[in-house]
């Protein structure tokens, strides 16, 4: 059984003002859900010293984040739904199904040596159908792509040498399918003069944390925080492409953990665009960005507004001389990492998602930028906008400049 | 015109002990009728810890008490499984208490007979991980948690059922003689005004810290110390079983786990008025300090409310340099009036402990039943007032778990009624302890006004962190709408509800609860545009 009663208090602090519920995208959606402030806070209460209950539509919770954000007394309303998760599986087991989406490296690592069977067979009917029976995940749902040839086939450096050092979380997304993230991130480091290692890693746990899989998450939050800390001890910044990743290392690990490890940890974790714009606010930026006359739509992620630091991306692309970029000021896109592959919460998923598609359209910028890839996939599948990650569109500008 | 009642017995104090004593006269064939000033349980039985002691907390001091305490303990873990919560207990010694007193004390318990049972400092800790770390010794005993609210309303439930007659919200207001004989009482519905006569062979004076008025209104001296107690709400339960301090009993120095919060106390400071229920936050920083010896994070954890109310001990000759009260007997004092002071037909029950009310009870009826020449035995040791805990309901119900988990543990006879209502209406009113529109429906009572403290003490509305800040309303809506309360009264009821919140969370006000207090303001004054008013003994 597991055990936390001592582990998150915050919950004391909840005045019931209900603004987390207000901001839940699924509560928005669904009466099905008993919403965040119930699930997290008021059930913590109701089962402290007292016998624990395992609520079942604690499932449609997707961890977004944003009763965090909203909670005006700063309760960790997320962190107490995990754990909700983690006592519904715990009590109720897990489905097949689930355990292997929240295993999404395992995945990756046997879809792509299949890549292009995999991807073939993804796209046919048959074939989802049968998924669709056995797993429960839906027919209609697209896929990302798996790369044959994905980063870790590709970049195997482990050592920086030069006087700012990047260990790069890369990531099951940009490791397993989309490698050109990886790639173009690399490529802009090279071109501000900073070399990147990547360290041994695993999945940052998210995926596993959404599905209950609470004991292993934080077994490879563990695994991640010792191999990280022999980097960041060395003077290396920890940066990331992926938001989730990013969220992860900076606040869930704390969260969960609460240890000293992965506090040191938090201390060093950037996003990206972030330690771009950290560059840039030294002095240190590399300016030589070639001009470029695109117009684009910003979608901002759940889990990079949950971290609380503004819009890097937008600060770092309006610098490139010419670039329109504009917030497409949606909510949540309703992929949710693993949850939106789920049959039973496909239509909840497609109708959270109905509005960002709306504000992608009504914008009408030439693509979209976000950068996560789990949103991605959704705007992919709602909008008929190419999507593009940040460090793509900052490579492009640095590799054209004369 | 004055209506009249007759009856054999009257019995004035809606209390625990009132309570008790109606349902032994009722069990025993005996026609009764109990007056109550407001709601069932409104004075001393519900302002206090809840606590079922074991006894060992008197068993160096006072043996009596610890005596009677561990044998009603078993007795009423049998007959009134509804109410109890067999928490058991722990007794913990900590650096700063003298040791010789541990030998002592367990020597007093062994000699009354209470088990006691050492526990490991690493076992304690575990199920207690608030307890401080530097404890030395700790004991398991068989104390336990009592819902006070429920006690009292289900034992009365179950004396009316058995025949019995109960007038809550009426006073009373004079005891009617008959030269040297008390021949009844003249009561007030203090909502209708309309005043009553009731006559009978015997008066029962169980008016608690309020026995004293009741006395001179039959024109005797009756000496009560009336010794208030302060009392603080946590906003969750963060020990499993009651902790109690190793030491000679003294202030704060008990934690009691009560459904979903912990109820910490107490003081003791003599008062005169038996309404004096007056909370005082320097009174309240003196039993955190102390209570720190055994919970030392007790700064930390928010506080949703506090409340005081008033021990009645009895002595003959009281000491009056003993102002904490503390060296008064919690023992039982039954008097009979007719010997004492030669006045007939009057007899007072008052001391002892809400552990020993049914034992109160069996006395005083027994007394009862010598002056009306009755020969029935007591059965209170063994009829079992109707169990709350339910089989076989609410599991078809599409609803919160959490609320499934408290109806099971709730509904007790009104399982059928509230299953069967849930169907039209399963939403979650009061979301911090889970009460459901067709709790709240089944539990007002049919007599006297819409009264959300009548709800809240039946159905724990508005008990939570929140305070009704958001439940009140909603309760108050509905009842408007399904035809329960005018709107007049549900403004009535909001307006008294709130200043009683108030009271109570206002001495706690720091942090979070200041907060609460504001929202609760600003949603009722602001938002709802209800108006102050001054409150209104209710």
């Amino acid at each position: 059984m597991l055990d936390f009663d001592l582990f998150e208090q915050t919950y004391e602090k909840c005045l019931k003002c209900n603004a987390c519920v207000v901001n839940c995208p699924v509560s928005n959606t669904t009466l099905d859900f008993g919403g965040p402030k119930h699930l997290g806070p008021e059930l913590k209460r109701l089962v402290n010293q007292q016998q624990t209950i395992d609520d079942k539509r604690i499932e449609l919770c997707t961890l977004c984040g944003n009763c965090d954000m909203s909670c005006p007394e700063n309760v960790h309303v997320s962190t107490l739904t995990a754990y909700a998760k983690a006592i519904h599986s715990d009590q109720s087991g897990t489905k097949f199904r689930d355990f292997v989406l929240s295993n999404a490296e395992t995945v990756g690592k046997l879809a792509s040596s299949f890549g292009p069977i995999t991807n073939l067979a993804m796209g046919m009917k048959p074939v989802r159908k049968v998924m669709e029976m056995v797993m429960d995940i839906p027919a209609e749902r697209q896929f990302p792509k798996y790369r044959f040839k994905n980063f870790k086939r590709i970049y195997h450096k482990k050592t920086a040498g030069t006087k700012r050092k990047v260990a790069y979380f890369v990531g099951c997304y940009a490791t397993y399918n989309a490698p050109e993230v990886a790639e173009s991130f690399i490529k802009v480091m090279k071109y501000n003069g900073i070399e990147v290692a990547v360290p041994d890693q695993k999945c940052c746990g998210v995926p596993m944390f959404a599905n209950g899989q609470m004991t292993q998450g934080l077994k490879n939050a563990n695994y991640n925080i010792n191999s990280l800390l022999e980097y960041t001890r060395q003077g290396y910044d920890v940066v990331l492409t992926c938001t989730s990743c990013t969220m992860a290392l900076k606040k869930e690990y704390v969260s969960f953990l609460k240890s000293a490890g992965a506090k040191e940890l938090a201390s060093h974790v950037y996003d990206a665009d972030e330690y771009l714009r950290l560059l840039k606010d030294s002095g240190e930026l590399n300016m030589d960005l070639s001009p470029m006359k695109e117009k684009a739509g910003y979608y901002a992620p759940c889990h990079m507004k949950a971290q609380g630091i503004g819009n890097p991306a937008m600060d770092i692309l309006e610098l490139i001389p010419g670039y329109e970029i504009q917030d497409v000021g949606a909510g949540c896109c309703g992929q949710c990492g693993t949850f939106g592959f789920k049959k039973e919460k496909y239509d909840v998923s497609m109708r959270i998602g109905k509005p960002m598609a709306e504000a992608v359209k009504e914008v009408n910028a030439d693509y979209t930028v976000t950068e996560c890839g789990m949103c991605k996939n959704q705007l992919d599948q709602l909008t008929d906008k190419v999507v593009k990650h940040p460090m793509q569109i900052l490579a492009e500008a640095y590799d054209s400049y004369r | 015109m004055t209506e009249m009642i007759e009856t054999d017995v009257v019995v004035i104090g809606g209390g625990v002990t009132g309570a008790g004593v109606l349902r032994d006269l009722a069990l025993r064939g005996i026609k009764a009728v109990l007056i109550e000033q407001q709601d069932l349980g409104h004075g001393t039985s519900s302002r206090n810890h809840g606590l079922l002691h074991s006894g060992a907390r008197y068993a160096v001091r006072d043996e009596e008490a610890a005596i009677e305490s561990y044998q009603e303990n078993l007795i009423l873990k049998k007959t009134i499984p509804g109410s109890i919560e067999e928490t058991g207990g722990l007794f913990a010694k900590v650096p700063e208490d003298a040791d010789e007193y541990v030998q002592k004390w367990l020597a007093a318990c062994k000699k009354v007979g209470i088990p006691t049972e050492q526990v490991t400092l690493e076992q304690a800790l575990k199920q207690e991980p608030y307890l401080n770390k530097k404890v030395q010794a700790v004991y398991r005993v068989p104390d336990g948690a009592v819902d006070v609210f429920t006690l009292v309303i289900d034992v009365v439930a179950d004396a009316v059922a058995h025949g019995a007659k109960a007038l809550r919200y009426h006073e009373v207001i004079d005891v009617l003689l008959d030269q040297n004989r008390v021949k009844g009482v003249k009561v007030r519905d203090v909502y209708s005004g309309v005043e009553k006569n009731i006559y009978a062979n015997i008066v029962i004076n169980a008016a608690g810290p309020w026995g004293t008025q009741i006395a001179q209104m039959a024109g005797i001296p009756l000496h009560l110390i009336n010794n208030k107690g302060m009392l603080a709400v946590f906003s969750h339960r963060f020990n499993r079983q009651v902790i109690n301090r190793l030491r000679i009993p003294g202030d704060a120095d008990i934690f009691v786990p009560a459904h979903d919060v912990t109820i910490f106390g107490t003081t003791g400071v003599n008062v005169t008025d038996p309404n004096d229920t007056s909370l005082d936050r320097q009174e309240l920083e003196r039993m955190l300090a102390e209570g720190q010896a055994l919970i030392p994070s007790i700064h930390e954890m928010r506080m949703i409310r506090a409340y005081s109310g008033s021990r009645p001990l009895y002595q003959e000759s009281a000491d009056l340099n003993d102002k904490s009260g503390r060296n008064v007997s919690r023992g039982i004092a039954l008097l009979d009036h007719q010997k004492r002071d030669g006045l007939a037909g009057l007899i007072t029950i008052t001391g002892g402990k809400l552990t020993t009310f049914r034992l109160m009870a069996e006395m005083t009826v027994d007394l009862v039943c010598e002056k009306l020449g009755v020969n029935v035995k007591c059965t209170t040791a063994e009829e079992i007032v109707p169990q709350r805990k339910v089989e076989g309901y609410f599991n078809q119900i599409d609803m919160a778990p959490a609320a499934r988990n408290k109806l099971k543990s709730w509904a007790g006879t009104k399982a059928v009624q509230i299953e069967s209502a849930l169907r039209e209406e399963n939403t979650v009113i009061c979301e911090c302890e889970q009460v459901t529109w067709a709790e709240v429906e089944a539990a007002i009572p049919e007599d006297g006004r819409f009264h959300l403290g009548d709800i809240r003490r039946r159905t724990r509305l508005g008990m939570g962190p929140c305070q009704g800040t958001f439940c009140h309303h909603r309760a108050a809506a509905l009842a408007v709408e399904k035809g329960k309360a005018t709107s007049e009264e549900a403004d009535w009821a909001l307006k008294q509800s709130m200043i009683e919140r108030e009271k109570g969370m206002g001495v706690v006000a720091t942090g979070e609860t200041a907060k609460q207090q504001q929202m609760m303001a600003a949603i009722y004054l602001v938002s709802l545009g209800l108006e102050r008013e001054e409150r209104q003994n209710v």
